[in-house]
């Protein structure tokens, strides 16, 4: 399947390559297996080991959701602001 | 030296006396402080510009310390902005100069006789002042202003309090600057209009040595130790030791863009097409490029170092920040997707004593009446310089976003209390909606930041799309802020302090050590919970009913895209989140203050 991913912030050099996203240098098009958790999709892009904000198509979203084909992944290190 | 004189300012008879911390106040500082001198001492129907007001500045309980992250001072007063009690509270330098000068609370009272007349209050290490007239100093920015007085000061460092055009004007949309380690103007007591109490007082700055050394501790060894701790877990915590410093609070603008509630244009969509623009990925960039200052602490002590400054391309001084709140403001708010066109709007906010927030939504309302276009950063800089001259709409925008959206007849105004929303769509982000809602300083997302456990996942998780549990997050986290505020404690320490417990430990085992008082969990929350059953009762001397406590009807009726949602609390929840109050004013004897 193919998704969209985005890295943001520290996150930003594990991006892999592929066809920019419609976040430009942010987010890539990138082809999956068919079944693939969003957990199984950091480890194989080795990002670090610490807590993560995942959005799914603009949901929070845990390391066990499995990911569909067409869907936008974003994904932050542990980061906050106000 | 103990924090334990008031120092009176009255502009009146332009009298400075320096008295004893009375025993009633004795057990608060900070935001706690500010309340109960206004709440004792301000009717709740004074005019806010008129002389039985009084402007409060008290640094916390660990101002003048070592605790980490403690310097943050609290600026009080009925706010002419909400009409209602207001305590803003700001970083820089001041908090330890007060402090160690041993003043609990400066307040300043009165009016002065000769109208038009300016003053600078100086103060010395032993905490006397003298007031000076001033009046070369009408006119100027915030930043002339603090360049005058350094200048003067020549070696002597000082820290500044200054009031810019806006202020002195008795703008409603007004804030109060404080200088940061370098002696720039640059952190804000912004919220609620309090530039103008200091403008109708006739003060124009504040100017105190730095002094030296920390405060006195009941036990110095034990507090050392529970600093330690404190600052042990401030960096061990991946968003205050990692995500913060690195990237600056800007670094959220993808966040909340990514979960769709991300106000922009005036709270007409949850995503913003030109967000790479304005980004804290974007500004890293280019701060690292321009050779930009790319993090310091706001004052001496802070160990989390989210401060940054933005540089032109030539890499001279901007502005600071931009914070995410001004970025958002006067970015997105406004549809203007460049971070030069939003330092500019920033560093000419700041200048000019201008709140950020309440201008981006009263510029995003005064485009949407068609007066400006979406997007018009020029337009917008010339709007907002319009505020400093005097001169067209500039007075009605300085008048703040309700102003601006009632004269334009537009009907989308994001106020509660009259004061504007923040960074957040209520929508989308169901919890900082409780929050706008029932705070008694109007809309303010820092009253009881749900953002922790509706997007950040700290502290736990309460789906943000929906309306169960917002109440009680809501709730529990104003009571906390409340304490963290009298503490004089930096509002991001909130993210350890929900996940750790020994920086939770932490914050009663320094407020023991250095008191003598022991503190605990109880107390803690008992502090917070006294805090704003002053700031409700007083609201409601001043008039304020649970009418006052909802969001605007558009947020209950027009869905926002990306997830079409609309705002489903119920009145009942939003009416809960003050259910201790009666029980708190019993225990402390306290009722709603007199009329004058």
């Amino acid at each position: 399947m193919r998704i969209e991913l985005a890295l943001y912030a520290s996150l930003q050099g594990y991006l892999p390559e592929g066809p920019p996203g419609s976040s430009g240098k942010r987010s890539r098009i990138v082809e999956l297996p068919d079944t693939i958790t969003v957990g199984e999709l950091a480890a194989r892009l080795k990002l670090p080991d610490q807590p993560r904000i995942s959005f799914m198509d603009g949901r929070a979203v845990t390391d066990h959701v499995a990911l569909h084909d067409g869907t936008r992944l974003a994904i932050f290190p542990p980061v906050a602001g106000g | 030296m103990a924090m334990d004189s008031i120092l009176r300012v009255d502009m009146s008879d332009l009298s400075v006396r320096k008295e004893p911390l009375p025993a009633k106040w004795a057990k608060y500082a900070g935001r706690a402080l500010t309340d109960a001198v206004v709440f004792d001492e301000v009717p709740p129907n004074a005019d806010p510009l008129g002389p039985d007001n009084k402007l409060v500045v008290a640094p916390g309980l660990f101002g003048g310390t070592t605790a980490p992250n403690g310097g943050r001072i609290s600026f009080g007063a009925k706010s002419p902005l909400t009409g209602g009690i207001k305590e803003s509270n700001a970083g820089g330098q001041m908090s330890h100069a007060l402090a160690r000068a041993g003043i609990a609370a400066l307040i300043v009272q009165g009016a002065p006789a000769v109208k038009g007349a300016l003053y600078v209050l100086k103060l010395d290490e032993s905490g006397n002042g003298s007031l000076m007239r001033a009046d070369e100093l009408a006119g100027l920015g915030n930043y002339d202003t603090a360049a005058a007085l350094l200048a003067k000061a020549g070696d002597e460092k000082i820290v500044t309090i200054t009031n810019g055009p806006a202020g002195e004007k008795l703008l409603k949309a007004s804030g109060i600057a404080v200088s940061d380690v370098k002696g720039l103007p640059n952190r804000f007591a912004g919220r609620g209009g309090l530039g103008a109490v200091m403008g109708s007082k006739g003060l124009k700055a504040v100017v105190a040595p730095l002094g030296r050394g920390g405060l006195e501790h009941a036990d110095k060894d034990a507090f050392n130790v529970a600093v330690k701790k404190f600052a042990t877990a401030l960096k061990a915590h991946p968003v205050s030791g990692q995500g913060l410093p690195t990237y600056g609070t800007n670094v959220l603008v993808n966040v909340i863009n990514e979960a769709g509630g991300f106000p922009t244009r005036n709270f007409s969509d949850g995503r913003f097409d030109l967000v790479e623009g304005i980004s804290g990925e974007t500004m890293h960039e280019i701060g690292e490029a321009r050779g930009a200052d790319m993090g310091h602490g706001c004052h001496t002590g802070c160990v989390i170092r989210c401060s940054r400054y933005y540089n032109d391309v030539d890499g001279n001084y901007v502005t600071k920040g931009p914070e995410y709140e001004s970025a958002w403001s006067l970015g997105a708010n406004c549809g203007i997707g460049d971070m030069d066109a939003v330092a500019q709007l920033d560093r000419a906010c700041s200048d000019l004593g201008l709140d950020t927030m309440e201008m981006g939504c009263a510029l995003a309302v005064y485009m949407e009446a068609g007066k400006l276009e979406f997007g018009d950063s020029d337009g917008a800089l010339a709007a907002l310089k319009s505020i400093g001259s005097g001169t067209g709409d500039g007075p009605l925008l300085g008048s703040g976003t309700e102003a601006v959206g009632r004269a334009f007849g537009v009907s989308r105004i994001p106020v509660v209390k009259h004061q504007a929303l923040a960074a957040y769509d209520p929508r989308p982000i169901q919890g900082i909606g409780v929050t706008y809602a029932t705070s008694t300083q109007g809309a303010d997302h820092t009253a009881g930041y749900s953002i922790t456990a509706n997007v950040l996942g700290v502290g736990g998780t309460v789906d943000p799309l929906k309306s169960e549990g917002q109440a009680a997050l809501s709730q529990g986290l104003q009571i906390a802020t409340a304490m963290l505020d009298s503490f004089g404690l930096c509002i991001f320490v909130a993210f350890p302090v929900l996940d750790i417990p020994e920086a939770f430990q932490a914050i009663y085992e320094m407020a023991s050590a250095h008191t003598g008082v022991p503190w605990d969990t109880d107390m803690l929350m008992k502090l917070g919970r006294e805090t704003l059953t002053m700031e409700r009762l007083y609201n409601e001397g001043a008039g304020f009913t649970a009418a006052d406590d909802r969001l605007p009807q558009f947020f209950l009726d027009e869905k926002l895209p990306p997830h079409d949602a609309v705002f489903t609390v119920s009145d009942a929840e939003l009416d809960s989140v003050h259910d201790f109050v009666a029980a708190t004013a019993a225990d402390m004897g306290i009722s709603v203050p007199k009329l004058a």
